[in-house]
């Protein structure tokens, strides 16, 4: 028991010790995350969507100016007044997502209650179609505006209302699908690549032949590394909670105590991963490479920074089959959903059984000494 | 007290150790003596319960250390041939972890005092020179108080004020009533500190006796060394009184000899007579290292 706090204590001041762990293991989740969140969201995370809109007033009667001032206040509209000409432009250059032209002859129109009968068109919406989500976007938003003035100009009563019912409760944006990712990433990497990495150079070095020469017992060594990584993964996994809370307003909606199961489930089961490949590796050297080519497609197809069904179904199966997508899911579910343990069953029985196998493959194949 | 028997490993079908059997006693500082590759180490390990022999047998204090490795290990202590240290703890802090490993561990202040590393106390490993490494090394292998150390080379790779230090230290624990078997390719050290000696040569022990035994073992127990223009005169040296054996190395001649005086003052003589310049002239009782060398005609340490 002694050697084990011993140990554990150890390898913390190993951790606080060495800078090169500090950096790439804390600031590099951070910095990623403001560098991404940053550039990628917009900062805030709530305003998520905006459209920007060129408005030509040809019209230029109370009623089109009222138009053009209702479209303004319209939550998500970036709306900027221009000439035909202009505002077609802009368009085109990919400057402003939508162009509405208001024809001349809209507020006689609207005056006459709409008496006058069908004729041509007197709004007309330019959209770039190559970009459906934000044409279909743009044109509803815009439809359902004119809808509204086509409605009052004839005082139309529906006959069925409509209610809204908005089932998003939570302002969701890039930033709050990232954070949960890098959490991932960072428990991945920190611990496969880590364990794998330290446990191969001190097999070299003799560090482990050393102890080994002492009653010390594998699992009480093996024991104490789990403790000490633990310790840093959760700190770290804090740490990058609180800066995106503090700076990106990123909440974890879920329950903590269920989001620090996920961090320690991920946590063993990547370290167990580590000391497999630290065990298989021939030489220290190669240690790290094996780590890396593990390691690498994880972050690609782990859904880290962009999300699984985006990829190619040829990929699925092995999304599927291997653990860091299972990770992201539940932390994701956990932070973004509030989603509850029942809920995350898949992806904590995955991981579990990953935690198994892999743990107990590291027990079978740790050794001190180099083959 | 530590008894070894026929013991046997084998890598890739090369018999690394080949046979090895020794006894040694309580209290005696014990040595391995050969050159890189001889199968010291390998025969250290397996007796410290590093390596698993694929035959023969182990006993420490009565105690099966092939059986029994983990009740072996808590009775000795080892230092191994790299200084396998955390380069990132202190001193100190290296002896608590280590001390932790053992049922009883020795007070910190004590261990830091005898290997004189106080003032190093709260220094990290990494900064610690070679020589203060190495003392930290043994301070972690004597942590838990053992009766037996075992040493894997500890000068190697030390300067000769940091070597005579360890010597002293190592020395000091023999004092104390511990025993100490070490290995080396020094021939001096072993000289300097062994009671007894081991010669090993692949894999086997060639010899084993008192440093003073060994050395009077052979047919001579000097040596002249000078350099010679010609060597013409080789024949009428092995007829120079007292000469057992002639020997060249490295552009050096080398009279081995058990009359010293005779010897030399017939080489004298006979050099004057032939006019004949004897350069580097000087001479040496014999070594351990001519015992090895007449033993396996290979030189102990590579120049």
């Amino acid at each position: 028991m002694k050697a084990y706090w011993r140990l554990t204590w150890a390898q913390l001041l190993l951790f606080a010790r060495n800078k090169n762990t500090i950096i790439w293991s804390l600031l590099l989740p951070i910095f990623m995350m403001l560098a991404l969140g940053t550039f990628l969201g917009d900062g805030t995370g709530t305003d998520q969507f905006q459209l920007n809109v060129t408005v030509a007033d040809e019209d230029d009667t109370s009623y089109s100016r009222n138009l053009v001032k209702e479209l303004s206040k319209t939550g998500g509209l970036n709306v900027s007044e221009t000439s035909r000409a202009s505002g077609l432009a802009q368009v085109k250059q990919g400057n402003a997502e939508v162009f509405v032209l208001l024809k001349k002859g809209m507020g006689k129109r609207l005056s006459t209650e709409g008496k006058a009968g069908k004729s041509e068109p007197l709004v007309e919406l330019y959209l770039d179609q190559s970009n459906p989500a934000v044409a279909e976007i743009g044109s509803t938003v815009i439809r359902e505006e004119v809808d509204r003035f086509n409605k009052e100009a004839v005082n139309y009563q529906p006959p069925v209302e409509t209610k809204l019912v908005n089932i998003q409760t939570r302002p969701l944006g890039y930033i709050d699908f990232l954070v949960p990712g890098i959490l991932s990433l960072m428990i991945l990497s920190n611990n496969l690549n880590g364990v794998a990495a330290t446990i191969a150079s001190w097999r070299e070095r003799g560090i482990l032949r050393r102890m080994q020469g002492t009653p010390l017992k594998s699992s009480t060594f093996i024991a104490g590394q789990i403790t000490a990584r633990v310790l840093l993964n959760g700190l770290q996994a804090v740490t990058v909670l609180l800066v995106g809370y503090f700076v990106f307003d990123v909440h974890v909606y879920g329950s903590w105590m269920l989001l620090l199961m996920f961090i320690l489930l991920g946590t063993l089961t990547f370290m167990s991963i580590g000391f497999i490949i630290a065990s298989l590796a021939r030489t220290p050297e190669s240690a790290s490479p094996i780590a890396g080519l593990v390691t690498f497609p994880m972050i690609f197809v782990g859904g880290i920074f962009f999300p699984v069904r985006d990829l190619p179904g040829l990929l699925q199966p092995l999304v599927k089959a291997i653990p860091i997508g299972y990770l992201t899911d539940a932390l994701r579910g956990v932070m973004n959903e509030g989603a509850t343990l029942p809920q995350l069953w898949v992806p904590a029985t995955v991981l579990g059984a990953w935690l198994l196998i892999s743990f107990t493959i590291a027990t079978l194949t740790f050794r001190w000494d180099v083959k | 007290m530590i008894r070894v028997r026929n013991l046997v490993k084998r890598y890739g079908g090369i018999r690394v150790v080949d046979g090895v059997g020794f006894d040694v006693a309580e209290g005696e500082v014990f040595g391995l003596l050969g050159p890189n590759g001889a199968g010291k180490t390998t025969t250290m390990e397996m007796i410290e319960g590093l390596r698993k022999p694929d035959s023969g047998e182990i006993q420490l204090f009565g105690v099966d250390g092939v059986r029994e490795p983990d009740k072996m290990k808590e009775m000795i202590g080892v230092q191994l041939q790299s200084t396998a240290l955390f380069d990132h703890l202190t001193a100190e802090e290296s002896i608590l972890l280590y001390g932790s490993f053992y049922r009883q561990m020795r007070p910190v202040d004590e261990l830091l005092k005898a290997f004189d590393l106080e003032e190093k106390r709260k220094t990290l490993v990494k900064h610690l020179s070679g020589g203060q490494r190495q003392r930290l090394a043994i301070a972690l292998a004597v942590v838990h108080d053992p009766r037996v150390i075992f040493l894997d080379e500890p000068t190697t790779g030390l300067d000769p004020k940091a070597r005579r230090d360890l010597w002293r230290i190592i020395l000091t624990l023999k004092d104390e009533g511990r025993t100490i078997f070490l290995s080396t390719h020094y021939m001096e050290e072993a000289e300097q500190l062994c009671d007894r000696v081991a010669i090993m040569n692949a894999g086997q022990v060639i010899d084993l006796d008192s440093p003073s035994g060994l050395i009077r073992q052979l047919a001579s127990d000097s040596v002249i060394e000078f350099a010679l223009e010609k060597k013409a005169m080789e024949v009428s040296l092995r007829q120079l009184r007292g000469v057992k054996e002639v020997r060249q190395d490295e552009g050096l001649i080398l009279l081995l000899t058990n009359d010293l005086r005779g010897t030399l003052s017939e080489l004298i003589r006979t050099a004057d007579q032939e006019e004949l310049a004897l350069s580097g002239l000087r001479t040496r009782t014999a070594t351990l290292e001519d015992v090895f060398l007449e033993r396996t005609g290979k030189r102990l340490t590579e120049k």
